[in-house]
């Protein structure tokens, strides 16, 4: 009988260390920053329904990154899914898409100053004025009109031929009173807006789901579309890059790659006048090219290209690898000549950029 | 609490001491609760690695799932979403759909998702539960690279009207019903269960993910605070009803049908991180699924033939919408699948003598799957549906040979054949052997060693956009080896306990990853190593007169690494353990017992997980260690008329903020009470 006690006792005693343990969270701890000068802001998507948005900042001066800013000023979550990020009026606002929130932060601490809410599914941010900015939606046929003075919102403009559940607005580029949207998911148009009067006055048709768009230096906007994906009722078909005259809202030539291609985050340089683009590897061409490259700028290495950025003053390229999408991505900086100057790690799903 | 709880077992190891005395009440015929001695080794078990739970512990109360009592009485992974969310479970580093699932048979694993749900099966449901760890599931299907788990119903053996209804209360306003009324003759029973759980699921957090904003009159922020927030749109109502007709013609003969009807409704509670309005979104869930199975046994001394026919019909809805400002809720997301499965088993043993058994065992299961997953406009304005319509056959067979040429020595092996639609699997051989090193302690060596192989599921191959027809089965071969004990005295004390260790190569670990176009697309990209051991212990113990304590606890330590080649050059993952597998787990359950009165204390623990497949630890993708410890005392009365029992339950005791998914919060301390009545019809 002893030994039952002896057990016993043990058993008792394993019990009671088990108590002795508890969960430890570290909760509370802003950290301060002082960012000065130019800098780029990496925008780290995070997975999915998994809240692990992050957002970076690099210094292309001294080549350091700060990783986890917004959760180091802020003692808090970026959020899930952080799509993207633009800078107006002395503020960063970066937009969480799947947190339904806008955060606007300083751009030297890091640290909020506001928030918008009451969004559906927000994607991309811009700024008409300081008193007036539109943000796209997915999943909503409506562009939401905010007042980022007091961070609300104001107004909507319904997008033609969208249900909510066939709604899809993406990036956008202004043209004297004119804003251009490009529509992406199972669409394949370019809305027109006057931002005058918040109305949808044109649309034009590209290829199927158009991805990017942006603006070059001659007026001429680019978009470039994915082509759908095969056994899609939407359809499938090989992508091209379009060139649009702004002015009259005219596909002036489009630039056909092979079906399976998958061409996305057109991007132009500071003087406007190079255009940008992922399709596998990184090209590059003159905005005034009649026709695609047949070198790219930098071939593919076994990396997974994911994001894309080229900076303004100095036409360094920036290109993001989202490795597994489940760890630190890495960016690589190259000159615009293709020479790698350097590489860090940022966060999961590097997806975005935005230049200070 | 925590210092009542330090109390109690402090004085606990007080009560051993009169154990001592228990010999001398023996002596003296005064009754004890009556504690069974282990030591048979089925000839069908010959090297596996099994647990089994016992009725009690699938019965502690209606509220449980079966991922409830996985999560405290085993050592595989439980990954709970939330409180009535999705839970899937995982064995030795595994992934979910690497765990294989049968109900009286029939597989359970989602056709198109290839996992389970433990989360929808209420443990009052299941009578039998086992886990076939590793290797050992071999002998009941393929597909298992970690394990599988068997559940099962059982008839009754009651005769005449049965009666038994429990109501229980809880915190966040749950409750949960459970009414089975049963009617038995010599050859016939009748049963019907039927359970019904609902909770606005509404308690209150501290969310640390995300803080409240003071504001001045021009909107510029004067202060922020954490918010104490509520489960915000995480309603459920669970509805389960389970019948059983039982024929035992005698002579071994036996005919029996268990139809088990689910009708769930669940709201998908918002993250954290979300800073949405809870009224302008409804985000849910809907299932109705019937699942039925008609099996005849067939037994004879020496002999067994059985056949099992079955069905299954699942109908589940995914809807999110939001209310655009006009008061009705507008569709964003439609999704809709429909599953029907058709499914035929049949089996036979033979014994040779006392030193032999053959067993063999073929299975089909045929699958029509329509899997709606959106509705879209196309570009000449017309309607259509981005979703998938397949359908598959997928038969298993297996033969073995069981073996035990004396008392001390068993031998298996297993020849198990897959094919699913046009594929075939290689043949998947399973070897297992025991010896048995000591009569006395029944200490048994086991050591097995098989091949495995599974399948992609439907969605791994047709969903839209992303489903690749390309994949490759998922291949592995696991290692165990391991010794196990059962000591006891009839009616003092058992004690029983294992420890195994395990070795496991999976190739072409399947993986869904992003492509250029954004969506994501399922590749074989992995090869994982995860080894490790597993420890297991059960006790009973009567301490004296009317006092007996029972307890169990595992421990596993599974480190799961990627092996594969980098995926791209700046990839971190090689070498690294899995993320959301934890390497380190623990349960442990004790009851004490006297007269009519229980009190039982559970406990797990979680050791960290990393979000990263690269095991980076950061500040928003931190998943700490948790330990979590329910508590419960039963009191049960007995009545001229009928037996009553009283049972309050205290879950997450020491209220520890925790999580086991990233941005999913889950309930602090919370309490539920049982109320339950079993009439004693003709019984007195």
């Amino acid at each position: 009988m002893v030994r039952f006690s002896t057990y016993f006792q043990l058993l008792m005693l394993t019990a009671m260390l088990a108590f002795a343990g508890c969960m430890k969270w570290e909760y509370g701890l802003e950290e301060d920053f002082s960012a000065e000068g130019k800098g780029l802001f990496v925008i780290n998507e995070g997975n999915f329904n998994y809240g692990n948005a992050t957002l970076s900042y690099y210094n292309p001066t001294t080549k350091s990154v700060e990783n986890e800013i917004f959760y180091r000023a802020n003692a808090m979550k970026l959020g899930d899914v952080a799509q993207s990020m633009t800078i107006h009026d002395g503020k960063g606002w970066v937009v969480v898409n799947n947190s339904h929130v806008v955060f606007a932060i300083d751009l030297t601490t890091f640290r909020e100053v506001g928030r918008i809410m009451n969004l559906t599914s927000p994607r991309y941010i811009h700024f008409v004025s300081d008193d007036k900015a539109y943000v796209t939606q997915l999943w909503d046929n409506r562009i939401f009109i905010i007042n980022p003075k007091n961070y609300s919102v104001i107004g909507h403009i319904e997008c033609p031929n969208m249900t909510m559940e066939t709604g899809s607005t993406e990036q956008m580029v202004q043209y004297g009173d004119y804003l251009f949207v490009n529509c992406w998911s199972y669409q394949n148009r370019i809305l027109k807006i006057d931002t005058r009067t918040d109305k949808i006055v044109a649309e034009l048709e590209l290829g199927i789901q158009p991805t990017s768009l942006a603006l070059d230096k001659n007026g001429k906007l680019w978009s470039v579309t994915d082509g759908g994906f095969e056994g899609s009722p939407y359809g499938y078909e090989a992508p091209s890059l379009y060139r649009i005259d702004a002015e009259s809202f005219t596909i002036e030539k489009e630039f056909r790659f092979s079906r399976g291609d998958a061409p996305s985050e057109v991007q132009l340089n500071g003087t406007r006048d190079r255009l940008y683009w992922i399709n596998d590897d990184v090209w590059e061409m003159s905005v005034d090219a009649d026709r695609l490259p047949v070198r790219p700028f930098l071939p593919y290495a076994e990396t997974i290209y994911y994001g894309l950025t080229i900076c303004p003053s100095t036409g360094d390229v920036y290109v993001a690898d989202a490795i597994d999408y489940q760890q630190p991505g890495k960016i690589y900086r190259y000159t615009a000549q293709g020479e790698k100057i350097d590489e860090f790690y940022a966060g999961v799903i590097p997806g975005a950029f935005c230049w200070k | 609490m925590k210092r009542l709880l330090t109390i109690v077992f402090a004085i606990l190891p007080l009560i051993s001491i009169q154990a001592q005395e228990v010999e001398n009440w023996l002596d003296k015929g005064l009754s004890i609760p009556e504690v069974a001695v282990l030591g048979e080794r089925p000839m069908k078990q010959i090297g596996t690695q099994q647990t089994s739970f016992s009725e009690s512990v699938l019965k502690e109360s209606i509220s449980l799932s079966m991922a409830d009592v996985l999560t405290f009485n085993s050592s595989i992974f439980v990954k709970n979403y939330g409180r009535a969310t999705l839970s899937t479970v995982s064995f030795r580093g595994t992934s979910p759909s690497h765990t294989q699932v049968t109900w009286n048979g029939m597989r359970m694993n989602s056709p198109m998702l290839g996992m389970t749900d433990f989360s929808m099966i209420p443990a009052y449901f299941i009578d039998e539960a086992s886990l076939l760890h590793g290797t050992s599931s071999i002998n009941d299907t393929g597909g298992g690279l970690g394990g599988s788990i068997r559940l099962a119903t059982k008839p009754l053996q009651n005769k005449g009207f049965g009666l038994q209804y429990i109501q229980g209360i809880g915190s966040f306003r749950t409750f949960d019903e459970f009414l089975r009324l049963s009617y038995g003759t010599r050859k016939w029973q009748f049963s019907t269960r039927a359970s019904y759980s609902s909770s606005p699921n509404d308690f209150k957090y501290r969310n640390r993910d995300k803080r409240e904003n003071i504001y001045d009159e021009q909107m510029n922020i004067i202060g922020q605070y954490y918010p104490i927030e509520r489960n915000r749109s995480g309603a459920f109502k669970d509805l389960n009803i389970l019948q059983e007709i039982s024929f035992n013609a005698g002579r071994g003969d036996r005919l029996s049908l268990s139809a088990w009807y689910v009708n769930s409704n669940r709201e998908l509670a918002m993250l954290t991180t979300d800073y949405g309005d809870e009224g302008d979104f409804d985000n849910r869930q809907r299932e109705h699924t019937l699942r039925s199975v008609l099996q005849w046994d067939h037994l004879r001394s020496n002999w067994k033939l059985a056949a099992k026919a079955g069905y299954l019909h699942s109908w589940t809805a995914y809807d999110y919408k939001r209310d655009p400002g006009n008061g009705t809720m507008e569709v964003m997301t439609r999704s809709r699948s429909l599953t029907d499965t058709f499914f035929g088993q049949a089996e036979g043993e033979y014994y040779v003598g006392n030193k032999w058994l053959f067993t063999a065992n073929i299975a089909a299961h045929q699958h029509f799957v329509e899997s709606r997953d959106k509705n879209i406009i196309r570009q000449d304005g017309n309607q259509a549906i981005v979703g998938y319509d397949q359908s598959r056959i997928e038969l298993s067979a297996a033969i073995s040979a069981k073996w035990r040429p004396t008392e001390k020595i068993g031998l298996s092996v297993v020849l198990r054949e897959e094919m699913f639609g046009r594929d075939f699997s290689p043949i998947i051989p399973a070897f297992f052997a025991e010896y048995e090193l000591s009569r006395r302690g029944n200490i048994v060596a086991k050591g097995s060693v098989s091949r495995n192989f599974r399948f992609p599921s439907l969605n791994d191959l047709y969903f839209l956009p992303g489903g690749n027809p390309d994949l490759r089965k998922e291949s592995g071969w696991t290692y165990d080896a391991g010794v196990s004990f059962a000591i006891g005295k009839t009616k003092r004390y058992s004690l029983s306990g294992s420890a195994t260790w395990f070795d496991s190569y999976v190739k072409d670990w399947i993986l869904w990853l992003t492509t250029p176009k954004g969506f994501l697309s399922p590749r074989n990209i992995k090869d994982v190593h995860s080894y490790g051991i597993e420890l297991k212990a059960n006790t009973s113990i009567a301490l004296a007169r009317h006092w007996m304590i029972e307890g169990s606890a595992t421990f596993s330590w599974t480190p799961s690494i990627n092996e594969g080649e980098p995926l791209t050059p700046a990839d971190k993952s090689v070498g690294k353990q899995l993320p959301y597998i934890p390497e380190y787990t623990a349960t442990a359950t004790g009851t004490l017992k006297w007269r009519r009165w229980a009190l039982l204390y559970k406990w797990c623990y979680y050791s960290e997980r990393y979000t990263m497949s690269s095991s980076d630890i950061t500040l928003t993708g931190r998943l700490p260690k948790y330990y979590m410890s329910n508590l419960s005392l039963e009191k049960s009365i007995a009545l001229r008329w009928a037996d009553l029992s009283l049972k309050g339950t205290v879950n997450n005791l020491f209220d520890e903020e925790y999580v086991s998914v990233l941005s999913r919060p889950m309930p602090g301390i919370n309490f539920e009470i049982f109320i339950g009545i079993t009439p004693k019809w003709g019984k007195r």
